[in-house]
């Protein structure tokens, strides 16, 4: 057995919170979440956190690495101290003689073996055990002040006196006795609120606060074994407008369930980055609106060839954030006849389509790689168009038909008429090969330039 | 002078040391290329192909000209790895052809970026995706601090990463290990490159390439572009004079 008792921030006013205190406070609670990345028997004690790690010792590559973790990590999680003993109430004890940590040094941390468990239990002051507070002052009155002259005191007497609930207790810290423990568990969603120690003017001060609940949705996804699709984050104003102001909330959805909560972060920074907030922020909430179930890849026993960077789908999705969905897109085939309809273009962050590309007839290899938005129209000298100086036309005509079931379309409509063009490939003494065509319908002939062959 | 220095430097040749290379000898040390697919180009470039992982300048009169003839042999192979990115494309790529050409319609991403500090902010971004392929980017207003920083982030992937900037841009400085500019040569039929800038020695003739694209081979041979069965049932329409017509 191998217990470890984390202590929280202490929350920052406690005072004022005190008359309808909550069953957890958040600071606990986040940091039991968090615990439960180690080991799944985490538990809530009084005003400390506990987890059992002894069956996760090897996963975690032994007591040490694992511990040397737990400190380095404490910080950010929110944990300002540890304590690691055989058994709970031990470690809880011990919790309590640590000093404050100021944040300049390293997270205060205490340690017991077993085979010095009642050895250092015996000189520790007997307030550091609940059951045994209570009973402070007639202790003392009899001359206790550590938990040792407690427990040398005959047990008959000291059952009689002061009731089971402390022998129980001391039988329990020194390991004579099993202890039993309610663990917690999850929630089955997700939503977390953070209250700031101040005001937030600027929507990316927000950022910095919800860093801390992604922390904490990260553990609740890891246990979970789940990845998330899509986050909300909501703010709450100030009281003293909160008539004339709703509450303000921003969605961030995902392609890919993802656990990765630096792209989360990056997202939600790109989004707050382009936001102005009518009114200062008090507090945030952030909720997973939508989870699935996400399976990891095992870690190799081989070294792998590791490429860094994103991948491809986050990339899209960041661009996507700050340049438009619109703006960031992927071309799909279509089987149409007629050069301005072969392809469409829609945002790539939209998932991936699933429509089979059709099987392209192959002279379609002779058309140019790049092709205009809009048709140009060519001016034209004598009978022979002009585009960087006269043309000269080398094949065709090739001529394409537009369809009349899209007449109504105003791209098929040239005039009041169908598009009927005869393509060409036509030799530009500047710009290389053209694909220019002529237009038949409506009205006088005129030729336009379609695409460029370079 | 010399005998206290070669007392002093333990005698070494230039071969030995990693990154340097003879003035007048093209940089032979391990470089990730990849073929150009063009011989005539991969006999004069470093490592014999475009090199990965690092910024070629690719400076041309008008931008939209001769990219693809250039590039699509290498690109082909290089969308066999990632994706191929498009930014600020000066038109629009037209897929069946590019399908056509072994560069899958899945494959290609375009990004509409308008403003050059977008541009910029975009390629470097897709710079640190591990999947790319090949970015080709249209920087026509990059300042040489600017493409520094894109050089920089290349070196982080194994892609291909043109930048496409104007030729007025030839005099000044570049960070890009390759620089080269893109025309047309003389007989209007095949490119002419000529080799700015690249680890080796100074190359002042300019390279003429071929680099075909299908349909100049269907051109050589007269064949119609279209089987004359698909046409519709129309009478044919008044045909180029001969004068147009002549010398194809």
């Amino acid at each position: 057995m191998l217990w470890i008792a984390l202590r929280p921030h202490a929350p920052p006013d406690a005072s004022s919170r005190a008359h309808e205190p909550p069953p957890t406070p958040p600071e606990q609670q986040a940091l039991a979440w968090w615990g439960l990345l180690f080991s799944p028997r985490v538990c809530v004690l009084e005003e400390a956190v506990l987890l059992e790690a002894g069956a996760s010792l090897r996963l975690f590559g032994g007591q040490r690495v694992l511990l040397q973790r737990l400190r380095d990590e404490l910080p950010l999680a929110g944990g300002t101290g540890l304590a690691v003993a055989p058994t709970a109430l031990a470690a809880l004890a011990l919790l309590r003689t640590l000093p404050a940590w100021d944040e300049s040094t390293p997270v205060p941390a205490v340690s017991c073996t077993t085979l010095r468990l009642s050895v250092t239990l015996d000189v520790l002051p007997l307030t550091l055990l609940s059951a045994a507070r209570a009973h402070e002052d007639v202790l003392a009155r009899l001359g206790c002040r550590t938990l040792g002259d407690v427990r040398a005191l005959p047990r008959g007497g000291l059952s009689r006196r002061f009731g089971a609930a402390l022998l129980e207790a001391l039988d329990r810290a020194y390991g004579s006795r099993p202890e039993a423990f309610e663990w917690i568990e999850l929630p089955e969603t997700f939503s977390a609120r953070l209250e700031f120690m101040g005001r937030i003017e600027v929507a990316e001060g927000m950022l910095f606060g919800a860093r801390r609940l992604l922390q904490q949705l990260a553990s609740w996804l890891l246990a979970r074994q789940r990845g998330v699709l899509a986050i909300t984050l909501h703010w709450e104003h100030d009281l003293v407008r909160r008539g004339e102001l709703s509450h303000g909330q921003l969605p961030v959805r995902t392609a890919e369930a993802t656990r990765d909560i630096t792209h989360l972060a990056r997202l939600l920074g790109e989004h707050l980055a382009r936001l102005t907030l009518p009114a200062p922020v008090l507090a945030i909430r952030l909720d997973a609106t939508e989870t699935e179930a996400l399976e990891t890849a095992s870690a190799s026993l081989l070294p792998e060839e590791v490429r860094e960077g994103e991948s491809l789908q986050q990339l899209i999705e960041r661009l996507s954030v700050r340049l438009g969905a619109d703006r960031v897109l992927r071309g799909q085939l279509l089987a149409d006849h007629r050069p301005q309809h072969m392809q469409v273009w829609a945002p790539a962050g939209e998932g991936v389509v699933s429509a089979k590309a059709p099987v392209l007839p192959k002279h379609l290899q002779l058309h140019p790689p790049w092709i205009l938005r809009q048709p140009l129209r060519l001016t034209v000298q004598g009978e022979r168009p002009l585009y960087q100086g006269p043309l000269l036309m080398l094949a065709g005509p090739e001529r394409l038909e537009s369809g009349w079931w899209s007449l109504l379309s105003s791209a098929e409509a040239e005039g009041e008429e169908l598009a009927q063009r005869d393509y060409f490939v036509a030799r530009s003494p500047q710009a290389g090969l053209l694909w220019v065509y002529r237009r038949r319908s409506a009205g006088e002939p005129a030729w336009f330039l379609q695409g460029m062959y370079g | 002078m010399s005998a206290a220095l070669r007392l002093v430097l333990p005698p070494c040749s230039p071969d030995e040391v990693a990154g340097v290379w003879r003035a007048d000898q093209l940089h032979q040390a391990p470089q990730a290329v990849l073929s150009s697919g063009h011989a005539e180009l991969d006999a004069e470039l470093p490592g014999g192909g475009w090199p990965l992982g690092q910024l070629t300048e690719v400076l041309q009169l008008q931008s939209g000209l001769f990219e693809w003839r250039l590039l699509l042999p290498a690109l082909k192979r290089a969308v066999a790895q990632g994706p191929l990115v498009l930014i600020g494309a000066p038109l629009l790529p037209h897929l069946p052809a590019l399908a056509a050409a072994g560069i899958p319609a899945a494959q290609l991403l375009r990004i509409d970026a308008r403003t050059p500090a977008e541009r910029l902010w975009a390629a470097e971004q897709v710079l640190r995706c591990s999947e790319l392929g090949a970015l080709m980017a249209w920087l026509p207003q990059a300042r040489p601090e600017q493409l520094r920083r894109l050089q920089l982030a290349s070196t982080h992937t194994q892609a291909l990463v043109f930048a496409f900037r104007p030729e007025a841009a030839r005099h000044e400085s570049s960070p890009a290990p390759l620089r080269l500019t893109l025309r047309t040569a003389a007989d209007e039929q095949g490119l002419s490159i000529e080799l700015l800038k690249r680890r080796g020695p100074v190359i002042d003739r300019s390279l003429s390439l071929a680099a075909p694209l299908p349909v100049m081979a269907a051109l050589r041979k007269r064949r119609p572009l279209q089987d004359p069965g698909h046409a519709v049932d129309r009478p044919a329409p008044t045909r180029p004079t001969r004068r147009q017509l002549q010398s194809a």
